[in-house]
This record gives C-alpha cells, structure tokens and sequence, in this order.
C-alpha cells in the first residue's frame, strides 16, 4: 500500500530494541517529514545506532513498529531502491577496488548512476583502481558516502558520517547531503559533532540511555537552557547591576533566560560608570550545553 | 546473484590465502592418480574416485567457503549486501556460486584425468547423483560452520572436524566397504554419498540397491541446511 506524498517518510511507535537483558532502546516514538534533516544525537551507548539500524532494515526489534515509506523496512525490493546507507563501519572487501565496490553495490541499490560521478562527489577519482584495503579510514567512509549516495537516493542513512574525515572532507560531504537535499531528499543521521547538527539539521533527537531527552529544533532546544554572559572587571569597578563575581572577585558568568535585557542593562550600566567590560561574551546555549546537562542533570524531563 | 558472484571471484582470485586452499587438492588429486595402483590395491579404482571427491569436497569447497564466509562478515561486508536489495538467500548463493564452480570444475577434470588413466564409471548418473548430494551437503554445512567462525584465521581450526572427518568417512567406506557396520556407515554424514560413488564408479551393484543409499544421503544435505539456518549469522558478535 502507497502513501500519499504527504506522509512521513519514516515512522518510529514505541520502539524497544534489547540485547539480551540490556535494553538498548526504550518506548522511542518520532517521525521524519519529507525533505527533513533529522539527526539523532547521543552519547556511546545512547542507542542512535541501535535506532537507525532499526530504521534501515538491520536490527530486529524487540516491539513496536517501524514504517519508511509506509513500508516495513525489512521489505528490502519495496524500500531500498528508495534508501542509501551509510553504515558506521565501512564493509567493503579489502580484495576489491574502490571502483569495483561502487559498481557492486549501485548495481544491488536498485537505482541507476554512474560510478565516475559518485566518485566524483567524493573526490575518490584517482582512487578509482586501488584496493579498498589500501584506502585509509577517511578514504573508506567517502567510499561509504558514495554508495549511499548511488544513484540520488529519496532517502539517505548517515551513521556518524563525518568521523574521521578531515576538513575538507568534511565540507565536501556536507556539500553534496546540500545538493542532495536540494533534489528533495531526506537524511537522517547520527553524529557525534554536535556543531554539525546545530548546522545543518532541522529537527534533533537527543537521546540518553536509550529515550529521548529532547526532541525538536534547534532553537527548541536550546531555548530549554539559560543563555551566557561573561565577562571580566578591574579591581576598582563598582558592583555590576546583575551577577556574582567568581571567587577571584573579577570574572562574572551569569546565566539568563532574558538575555536582552539583561545585556542591555549591563551595557547600559557600563556606559554610565565608564567601567570595561573586559573578554565580554554573550551567546544562547549552545547544543553542547545542552549535551552536558543531560549527563549531568538525571531529572531533566523528557519533553515528549 | 551474478554481480555478487563475479565480485566474489574477484575476490578469492586475489586472495593468496584462499587460492592456496583452492589449489592444494589439485595437488592431493595428482598423487592419487600418480599412485593409483596401491590406492586401487587398498580399496578399489571407485575408492579412489570417492577420496578424490571428497578431497575436492572437504577444502576446495568446504573450507574455501567457511574461510571466504567468516572473512565476508568479519569486515561487514554481508551487512554491506543486506543494505541492498538483495534478499539473503541471493547474497548466499551468490557468494558461494564461485567457490562451488570452481569445487565442480576441479572434479570435472580430476575424475575425467582419472578416467582416462582407469576406465570410465560404470553409472555416470549415480556419480553424479553421489557427487552433488555430497557438495550440497558440504556446502550447508559450510555455511553452519561459517557461524560458528570468528575470523577466516579461526576456519583453520574450526574446519578440521568436518574436512578431516569426511574424509575420514569416505576413506572408511571406500576401502572396507559397507558389508560389516553397514547402518552406521551409511548414517554418518558423507557415508551414504561415499558409497553411491565407490559403487557408481565400480558398477556390478543392482541400481535397486544404490537408489535407496539418496535417502540419507539426501537426509544429509537436509540436516545440513537446518544446522546452516541455525547456526549462520550475518554480523560479527559484539
């Protein structure tokens, strides 16, 4: 049965996924709309591979339901014509070449393409002949991309894609999920790099011991964490109208959730009292704020 | 299937390793034939047929495929074909299509060697029957011992059992044929297939008595299949 276009492309119900006595993941609901960049944010163990490997057709659950395209996942004909995978780890034979691994997979996804471009995306051109067992571990996860990213794929499985890849690598890849997602493609991805999901997703899952924590935008969540101000005074400056001075009686770190003002009032006072704000940094919470609360904060309420 | 199987001869072409393994019953074959008569003295010329089989079975084919198998799952590479849309009974034929060739090929040319030099089998059809039911079942249970095989480095060692095993099985049963102990050594896995062989190749047995020796044999390649969707896994254990 077809859905209509309108429908989530991926839809997760009370997932629980165990490993014998270890529950990996616990009663996890969230859906993925068409054309969304979704990522699963987590810490080891959190459960964001045991999830996406859920998603993908590899991992048995324990109960509850998985649909992509109102489909089963584990109904490879129907729904992997539709999906590239990137696996966290690579699996590719080290016996084969760069270009033989490409042409394998393309040939098994369904989709049609040519090798030259998908290596092309990926810069692996001159590569092309060279055994995959001589490829350094960047080098294989832009392999891994590629076949992913085989023939323009409606949806795309990214597990941690950018470990291990340098800078350059980094934006490149970046730049083709750009071009894809341009085409109407929707990704969904695990990363370690919480500035990456800042960036570049829509839509963030914050897991922690196998449930969310957080679900939502960015500014959502981010929004749920006081923002920062900091700054220094000399000895001799008056009492600022908002803060405590750390024990050296000089550097203030304030947490707000009323940044404006109260940055305004601190300007404001500054300015009459001809005092220097000296290393002045005022900015919203940043995701890895809210990483390190839910690790250090075991109360933080889940906000669905 | 087929783009799976040439990725697959790829491979084991380019693998010294699993070459070697390929290549060293060629070498045991030569040395049967070249000692034929001692061999023919021991047992029969349809002993010989059936230590040649089962020597082509038991590495180039058993042991060839639990190697190339744990070595596939070691580095994910079956999970890498289960991101497709191949189905797994695909990816598995398609990756033990190749070593099966080449198994079918070398007894192709060894038994038509041996042929040459002794005279032909008496019932082509039964050796054929016997061959395959005896590679079938080497093949499953390749696949069950591929399972319980970490790394293709661990195959030297969880192979023994089966390889020397069956050899083991045929060499009993080509030389003191099934007269005494006859239930047991046409129970014991490859026994069956032996016999069938041995009696094909040397011929003055009723077809009416040969046809019943399928039974287990076949029973084999059954139990063997069962054992293989049991015991096989797609991922490294964690």
């Amino acid at each position: 049965m077809e859905k209509t276009s309108s429908s989530p492309v991926i839809e997760v119900d009370r997932l629980n996924i165990s490993y014998g006595d270890f529950h990996a993941v616990k009663d996890l609901s969230f859906q993925v709309e068409r054309g969304e960049l979704y990522a699963l944010l987590g810490t080891n163990g959190a459960g964001k591979t045991s999830t996406l490997e859920a998603v993908e057709g590899h991992r048995t659950v324990s109960s509850g339901t998985v649909r992509v395209f109102g489909r089963r996942p584990t109904d490879r004909r129907a729904v992997r014509p539709r999906m590239g995978i990137m696996l966290q780890e690579s699996g590719f034979s080290a016996d084969l070449t760069v270009a033989e691994s490409v042409r394998l997979v393309g040939r098994l996804s369904g989709r049609s393409d040519s090798v030259d471009r998908v290596l092309g995306t990926v810069d692996l051109h001159s590569k092309a002949d060279v055994r995959v067992g001589q490829l350094s571990g960047g080098e294989k996860r832009r392999l891994d991309f590629a076949t992913a990213v085989y023939g323009r794929p409606e949806l795309i499985f990214l597990d941690e894609p950018t470990t291990g890849l340098d800078i350059q690598s980094r934006d490149a890849l970046w730049k083709a999920v750009a071009e894809l997602r341009g085409n109407g493609s929707t990704v969904i991805l695990t990363t370690h790099y919480l500035e990456e999901a800042q960036q570049y997703a829509d839509r963030i899952g914050l897991m922690h011991q196998g449930a969310f924590r957080h679900q939502g935008t960015v500014s959502e969540l981010t929004r749920t964490l006081p923002a920062s101000i900091q700054f220094s005074l000399s000895p001799t400056a008056p009492a600022p109208p908002i803060g405590v001075p750390a024990a050296d009686g000089r550097a203030y770190a304030i947490e707000t959730f009323r940044l404006q003002s109260d940055l305004k009032a601190l300007l404001d006072w500054a300015a009459a009292h001809d005092v220097e704000l000296q290393d002045l940094s005022a900015a919203p919470t940043r995701l890895d704020d809210v990483f390190r609360a839910i690790q250090t904060d075991p109360a933080l309420a889940p906000t669905r | 299937m087929l783009p799976i199987a040439y990725s697959e001869f790829a491979q084991i072409s380019r693998n010294r390793a699993v070459l070697i393994s390929t290549l060293m019953p060629l070498a045991v074959s030569a040395f049967f034939i070249y000692r034929r008569d001692q061999f023919t003295a021991i047992g029969s010329t349809g002993y010989v047929a059936a230590a040649l089989v089962f020597t082509i079975g038991a590495f180039s084919l058993y042991t060839t495929a639990v190697t190339t198998l744990a070595a596939r799952r070691q580095d994910l590479f079956l999970k890498r074909l289960r991101s497709t849309t191949a189905g797994d009974a695909t990816i598995l034929a398609g990756l033990t299509l190749p070593v099966s060739a080449v198994a079918l090929f070398q007894v192709l040319v060894v038994l038509g060697v041996f042929a040459a030099v002794v005279g032909g089998p008496a019932d082509a059809a039964l050796l054929v029957a016997g061959i395959l039911s005896a590679f079938l079942m080497m093949l499953a249970l390749a696949m069950a011992t591929a399972g319980l095989t970490g790394s293709p480095e661990q195959a030297q060692v969880t192979t023994l059992p089966v390889s020397l095993g069956t050899i083991g099985i045929a060499t009993w049963v080509g030389i003191t044929g099934t007269e005494d102990l006859t239930l047991l050594k046409r129970l014991l896995p490859g026994g069956s297939a032996a016999e069938l062989i041995v009696t094909s190749w040397n011929g003055g047995v009723p077809l009416a008595e040969s046809l019943p020796l399928l039974l287990p044999a076949l029973g084999w390649v059954v139990v063997a299949i069962v054992l293989a969707l049991r015991l096989f896994r797609w991922e490294p254990r964690r």
